[in-house]
């Protein structure tokens, strides 16, 4: 049947846009989670119409259908899970028209976020959310797993940006979703549901995004602080302004160790247990009043550490840095539980103090960092694969961390996703009538249950 | 060489490598992909799947070795060191001996006159012209070192006044001897003028990166200590190369693949510390206190310069002006020359050439190259610049590949420096 399906494929869209040997497979079996599933075939559409072939293919066939972009999901978003078709959106990578009068852009789903964001900035205007991957990974991608980056505590994330989806569901049908009109009520509200519906409702063929004017300027503060109440107390003190930041990261003394190699030290000193990175933008003459306020605000909590970055050079490597976090953690183990939770402000430091009781009870490295401004803290729990019991530990520490969150009123996943790493916590949040409104609308889009499935539930 | 380079084990598979790999750009399809030459170098370390040794084969032979990968990868996987093991691998397991590749590199290695007649060889393969693929250029003119070693005095007189007299060997690489032999010949010119004695063995030949490339290690070891023996008995401080991609292969490649038990360990060591590109031998002059030669061009013009992958700046390097800030030690001597006009490159793509590479996958390397023009055009010079053999053969080769460039110059930018010297 195999050999059927792939020779279909290859009339369908020509032998070059389809993958069938072992070598080429195994190059899409892994996306950043260390878990990996071998896919049968991999396909490279060109448009709606052959997504919806596609589809259509794999019910005949009855074979499981994974979109994917980049590859560098969190949360197995894009792994085939059951094999099957691994639908690569890379080939699909076009901005298909900007419409200037009403800021609205559309794209193929396999655009680069980077490439998004530069193509619109040179014409003046701003696509904000900014995934640490955002270099790398696709829109489509982005919009299945709805992701967010430090921008978020002042622009929102990808949900706030998604205006309109064309989309294949499960029976291969393309439909279209939501409009560019600011005020839509005309029935429900199915492009939200899709964002952030990790894959599992259908296939994005088009996205159809909100886009700002491109802020003047910006300018970075990095501040430390050794006691942990004081950089509570001084960040939630900048929340609260009008003009609060556009970026309110944090890292913990792991995560400053682990990319200390990019500040470098002629240029940033660093200090303390617990730094911030604070980002203001707006105009020229906003910008300077913001940092002179925050200057004023932070020094009020006794930082051991306060430094304002004047040039690019010092604010890209300020931001390498930051997005080296994540990849850079491998030397405290090669196995990484990542969890993106995402707890209400005011809880935060009850959470820290939280993991970090576990980390001791459970003897195992945790290392935390993420966006404060939001709440979203991104939990590692760093392991060494070949021992067995460390590995039992880390899952038990990864599940009381979990339960906390719940009970703290938090999201298990702010922007990764649930996928395959979460799926059997759920349970910590929603019950059973609850976990079944989410099956049945997947029933909906999917009856035949093809579109990535074994995925969330 | 150390202890077999593991450090595919370190990739997490984040995927920042994908859009920086000029054949993931252009394919689009992992398996041409940094993150996945890894993947498939892993298990085929652990044997774990069976794997076809061509199509492994297929997957580590699209690397341009351009480095673009290593230099942003947050885990310190050495990706390009780890094909070339694999390629070494390979090149054992399988016959390669007629393939289009092999006859090209045994060319290039001519026992007994190394690099006398190797690039005029390669350019006159019957089998590759009867593809009627014009991957190499007619050599331009004589080759520039023939019978015998050659001595260059300093230009005492218009080189500041008195100073210690500095010595350099010249490295030439086979392309710069052969092919293009006239950027030889405006290196040395260059060099003299700026109080530099120059000296030039004859028995130099080829740096051996098309052979390590192509997983052939111990030819490459033969040519490496040829070339360290060449300049050996030679009282000279300073070896200079005008190819990027040479200076790549004696400065990265070299400490890399001799072993201290290897014949010829602390000559080849001694060699490879020697040896600076071009740009980077300026700004040690420079340094020393030595006022660099200034040259005016008759009649302006503008250029981009196109930054070899293998264009190594020296580690302690911070641009001091604003060409150097565009194109690194080579802007020092962009600054030099009045009336030279340096235009910015939006992205400095590769330019699709990779050595063996765009011989063995010409059509891929095409598609590279057309993108590297796409950025080019942007930018509308009246002059395209560079300072690596490699990438002068693609970027001439292909100039007609747009309407837009048809007929530009292709021009190593020393040869326009010597060139403002003379006026």
């Amino acid at each position: 049947m195999n050999q059927k399906l792939i020779k279909e494929f290859e009339e369908l869209l020509g032998k070059n846009r389809v993958l069938s040997e072992a070598e080429e497979l195994l190059c899409y079996s892994y996306d950043a989670t260390s878990k990996e599933f071998m896919p049968d075939v991999v396909v490279f559409p060109l448009n709606s119409n052959e997504i919806s072939n596609i589809v259509k293919l794999c019910l005949k066939y009855n074979t499981p259908v994974v979109g994917r972009g980049s590859g560098s999901g969190f949360s197995g978003g894009s792994l085939p899970l059951k094999g099957g078709v691994v639908v690569s959106f890379t080939k699909m990578n076009h901005i298909l028209e900007i419409d200037e009068e009403n800021m609205f852009v559309t794209v193929e789903p396999g655009v680069i976020n980077a490439d998004l964001k530069s193509y619109l900035a040179e014409k003046g205007y701003f696509y904000p959310p900014d995934p640490a991957s955002y270099e790398f990974s696709t829109i489509g991608g982005n919009v299945a797993e709805c992701s967010g980056g430090p921008s978020a505590v002042k622009y929102g994330v990808t949900k706030d940006y998604v205006a309109a989806l064309e989309l294949i569901t499960g029976d291969g049908e393309i439909i279209n979703t939501g409009s560019k009109s600011v005020k839509d009520v005309s029935g429900y509200n199915l492009t939200q549901l899709m964002v952030g519906s990790e894959g599992t409702l259908g296939l994005f063929s088009k996205i159809t995004l909100k886009f700002l004017s491109n802020p003047e300027a910006n300018s970075l503060i990095l501040v430390s602080f050794d006691d942990i109440g004081n950089g509570f107390n001084a960040a939630i003190s900048l929340l609260k302004l009008r003009n609060r930041p556009s970026m309110l990261e944090f890292m913990d003394k792991s995560s400053i160790e682990s990319v200390k190699s990019y500040f470098k030290s002629d240029i940033i000193k660093i200090e303390g247990a617990f730094l911030f990175i604070i980002e203001a933008d707006g105009s020229r003459l906003e910008v300077g009043e913001s940092v002179a306020e925050y200057e004023k605000i932070l020094k009020e909590f006794s930082p051991v550490f306060l430094f304002s970055s004047g040039s690019e050079e010092e604010k890209r490597v300020i931001m390498e840095a930051r997005k080296a976090i994540s990849p850079s953690l491998r030397k405290y183990g090669d196995l990484k539980i990542n969890n993106d939770i995402a707890v209400p402000i005011n809880k935060i430091i009850e959470m820290l103090s939280f993991i970090e009781g576990i980390s001791k009870t459970y003897n195992v490295p945790i290392i935390n960092f993420g966006h404060f401004g939001d709440g979203n803290i991104h939990v590692n729990i760093m392991l060494n694969k070949d021992d067995a019991d460390m590995v039992k530990r880390g899952e038990k520490a990864k599940f009381e961390i979990l339960k906390k969150t719940a009970e703290a009123g938090g999201s298990l996943s702010g922007e990764h996703g649930i996928g395959l790493e979460k799926k059997e916590f759920m349970k910590l949040k929603y019950n059973d009538y609850y976990m079944n409104i989410l099956k049945n609308i997947k029933k909906v889009f999917d009856p035949r249950n093809i579109i990535n499935p074994g995925k969330i539930f | 060489m150390e202890d077999k380079d593991i450090s595919y084990l370190n990739c997490v598979h984040c995927g920042k490598c994908l859009p920086v790999c000029p054949t993931y750009r252009i394919s689009l399809n992992e398996f041409y992909s940094p993150r996945g030459r890894v993947r498939l170098i892993l298990t085929d370390n652990n044997d774990v799947l069976p794997l076809k040794v061509s199509k492994v084969a297929e997957a580590m032979s699209t690397c341009l070795l351009c480095g673009r990968c290593v230099n942003i990868c947050p885990n310190d996987v050495k990706i390009g060191d780890l094909i070339i093991n694999e390629r070494i691998k390979l090149n054992e397991l399988q016959d390669n001996k007629f393939s289009l590749g092999a006859i090209a590199l045994k060319a290039l290695k001519n026992k007994r006159k190394i690099l006398l007649k190797s690039a005029l060889k390669i350019a006159n393969i019957p089998i590759i012209n009867q593809l009627n693929r014009r991957f190499v250029p007619n050599p331009q003119g004589k080759a520039f070192i023939s019978a015998r070693n050659y001595r260059f005095k300093a230009d005492r007189n218009g080189a500041g006044g008195k100073r210690e007299e500095i010595r350099a060997g010249y490295f030439s690489g086979c392309v710069f001897n052969s092919i293009y032999p006239q950027i030889s010949a405006d290196t040395v010119a260059s060099l003299v003028k700026n109080g530099v004695s120059v000296f030039v063995p004859q028995m130099q030949g080829c740096c051996g990166l098309p052979f390590i490339s192509s997983g052939d290690i111990s030819s490459f070891k033969d040519l490496a200590l040829n070339n360290a023996n060449a300049f050996k008995a030679q009282d000279i401080d300073y070896i200079v190369t005008s190819c990027a991609s040479c200076s790549y292969s004696v400065n990265k490649l070299y400490p890399l693949y001799f072993n201290k038990n290897d014949e010829g360990y602390s000559e080849v060591l001694n060699f490879s510390k020697k040896l600076l590109n071009i740009w980077s031998f300026f700004k040690v002059l420079e340094k020393k206190g030595i006022d660099i030669k200034a040259g005016e061009l008759q009649k302006e013009t503008d250029a981009v310069f196109h930054i070899p992958c293998h264009l190594l700046n020296s580690p302690e390097f911070k641009p001091s002006s604003y060409n150097e800030g565009l194109i690194g030690e080579a802007g020092l001597i962009v600054d030099k020359i009045a009336g030279l006009k340096l235009k910015p490159l939006k992205h400095n793509y590769c330019c699709g050439n990779g050595g063996m590479f765009n011989i063995r996958h010409y059509d891929l390397s095409k598609e590279i190259t057309r993108l590297k023009f796409e950025e080019i055009k942007e930018a509308f010079p009246q002059n395209i610049l560079t300072s690596c053999s490699g990438c002068m053969f693609s970027l001439s080769d292909q100039r007609g590949i747009l309407k837009e460039q048809q007929g530009i110059p292709v021009n190593h930018l020393i040869s326009i420096y010597a060139q403002s010297l003379k006026e």
